[in-house]
């Protein structure tokens, strides 16, 4: 469904190049749980916006159903992460102006998703605090939510990128089992530097150095 | 309501929309209530001395006789047909303006020209009576009245007036109804005891929609000769040559202005803009298109903008009634509270303060990377 091929990533820092990814060739297959394993620094973020077409690759390729993303426009890789993937980030971003069920709903808003978005944060047990705005939740329910907006319109993949980093480490569980729980038939590929939270992966991929180490 | 609804910004938001709306209220009421009140100059100059568009008024020069000799010539001459020719004899006395003490005209006519002059003036009713043959008296209209505080009784002339002189006390014996400005006394009363013993001639159109043909045609037919004209295309005239170097002033004026306020403006929203750096990065990393999020912005902004705009505009409506009645009014001070001019002045604060956030919205969005926000890498 999702593949690299030979994809690098490239920074410029002062006139130096430097490599985020190097020749990553990976899959993600429908349905999987994927987990990119790696230290700070290794590039796991990186590949993980290569993947989900927020990033192009500096050189080779990055596919989408068989689609290069590096050679879609802007418009259109916008409309297939907005259809097809969801996302969690390392850091619980929420519109602070706008409730918890609203901050879900701003996932699909060529939806009706008001029902779907209602029962996912009662799964997520946040059906009491459904319309706090975020400054009124914890760091931990605010994940939640960012977990039930990832997970509106039942995404193809969701992608998520360190979603325990600003968690305790029960919390981090909790938010990675949710996502797993209700990811349905939804393909998850999740970033993180800690393998106590991909126990439930189908496939762990490791990278070192922006250079896939084990797995792909 | 959806959630991402440009009202729904605004609405929750209320603690910065609202000091934008704020600064853009009191630019446009600004902007409104001085060219308005200043408007009300030149506006005050018409309104007073409107009376003058309709009688032409002459008088001779250098030669007391030539009135006898202007009037045949106006008779055989004019190609506009005469309704009448009244004689008459004038003195100076003063209204009060904004902006001071404006001369006024007090005009002495007979009996009968007195009243074809107030059916002229469109004159509904007299309250008190008309002046007697010879008596110091006069008629006065009600703007008149109310703006130098006169009543039936009161003495409008008098020889210790040195802005309204006459030998005897000139008392008002009637008070006509009409918005015209004017000041009626007796021509055998003048005759006796105004200098210089000049008769002038007041010329009515028959038809008063051809007034201001007849005071041009009389224009060029006098010219050079020992007649001057008085009508009131020449009250105009120099009304707006008076004014010309006012409103250029007022032009720079109100020209800094908006351009203060727009650069501050321009600062504010670059500052709510970069506030909202990490909404516009989640929102695009999401998949929204910085077309869609433009957008969105753009129809706050305007939004913000209109809402200004339009407010002010009320707000200045607001305090030039307030003004109009508790000073403009009660002194038969003219002013135009919907004045179409101050409007036209205000248009550019929304224009400029549109296009400045453009210009930043395009400058924050042209080189945003969301990606580097949501690693939290760029905040």
């Amino acid at each position: 469904m999702i593949e690299s091929q030979n994809a690098s990533l490239v920074y410029t820092d002062h006139g130096k190049q430097l490599y985020a990814c190097r020749d990553v060739t990976m899959r993600v297959n429908p349905g999987e749980f994927v987990g990119i394993l790696g230290p700070s620094g290794s590039g796991k973020s990186s590949l993980l916006y290569l993947l989900s077409g927020l990033k192009v690759p500096s050189s080779g390729e990055t596919l989408y159903e068989g689609v290069s993303l590096s050679r879609t426009p802007d418009a259109v890789r916008a409309a297939i992460r907005l259809r097809d993937f969801g996302f969690v980030f390392q850091y619980p971003y929420l519109l602070g102006y706008l409730s918890a069920m609203e901050n879900v709903l701003v996932a699909r808003p060529d939806l009706d998703g008001h029902e779907q978005a209602r029962s996912l944060l009662v799964n997520l047990g946040m059906e009491s605090k459904m319309h706090r705005l975020p400054h009124e939740l914890s760091g931990g329910e605010r994940q939640r939510v960012c977990v039930a907006r990832s997970l509106l319109g039942s995404p193809r993949v969701i992608f998520a990128d360190e979603p325990t980093a600003s968690l305790d480490h029960e919390n981090g569980i909790q938010v990675v089992a949710l996502l797993n729980r209700y990811r349905g038939e939804g393909a998850l590929v999740m970033v993180t530097h800690d393998p106590s939270m991909l126990t439930a992966a189908d496939r762990i991929v490791r990278l070192e150095d922006g250079v896939v180490a084990e797995g792909s | 309501m959806k959630a991402l609804g440009p009202l729904t910004y605004l609405r929750r938001n209320q603690r910065k929309t609202l000091p934008l709306i704020g600064v853009i209220v009191l630019a446009v009421m600004l902007i409104c209530g001085i060219v308005s009140l200043i408007n009300s100059i030149p506006l005050s100059v018409r309104v007073i001395y409107q009376y003058s568009s309709l009688m032409m008024g002459v008088t001779p020069r250098g030669d007391a006789g030539m009135t006898d000799q202007i009037r045949p010539v106006i008779l055989k001459e004019s190609p506009v047909p005469i309704g009448r020719i009244a004689t008459c004899r004038a003195s100076e006395t003063e209204v009060r303006s904004i902006v001071g003490p404006w001369t006024f005209a007090v005009i002495a006519v007979g009996p009968d020209d007195a009243k074809f002059t107030l059916d002229r003036l469109g004159v509904t009713k007299v309250n008190g009576r008309m002046p007697k043959p010879g008596a110091p008296e006069a008629v006065i209209t009600e703007p008149v009245a109310r703006n130098l505080k006169l009543n039936i009784g009161d003495v409008v002339l008098a020889p210790d007036k040195n802005d309204g002189y006459s030998p005897q006390e000139v008392k008002v014996v009637g008070i006509a109804e009409t918005r015209y400005w004017f000041i009626l006394a007796d021509l055998d009363y003048y005759r006796v005891n105004h200098f210089p013993p000049i008769d002038l001639l007041l010329v009515f159109a028959k038809d008063p929609a051809r007034q201001g043909e007849l005071d041009a045609w009389a224009m060029e037919r006098f010219k050079g000769e020992r007649a001057r004209i008085v009508a009131y295309s020449e009250i105009e005239r120099q009304s707006k040559e008076m004014f010309n170097t006012l409103y250029r002033i007022l032009d720079v004026v109100i020209g800094t202005l908006v351009i203060v306020i727009t650069v501050m403006m321009g600062m504010l929203i670059n500052i709510h803009l970069t506030q909202r750096t990490q909404e516009f990065a989640l929102l695009q990393a999401l998949g929204y298109t910085k077309r869609a999020m433009a957008l969105r912005v753009v129809v706050e902004t305007v939004m913000v903008v209109m809402l200004g705009w339009l407010l002010g505009l009320a707000t200045a409506f607001g305090m030039l009634r307030l003004c109009q009645i508790i000073l403009m009014d009660p002194n038969a001070y003219a002013i135009d509270i919907v004045d179409t001019v101050a409007l036209r002045y205000t248009v550019p604060v929304p224009l400029a303060i549109l296009a400045v956030s453009l210009y930043t919205l395009w400058s924050h969005f042209r080189t945003f990377d969301p990606v580097g926000v949501v690693e939290r890498r760029l905040v």
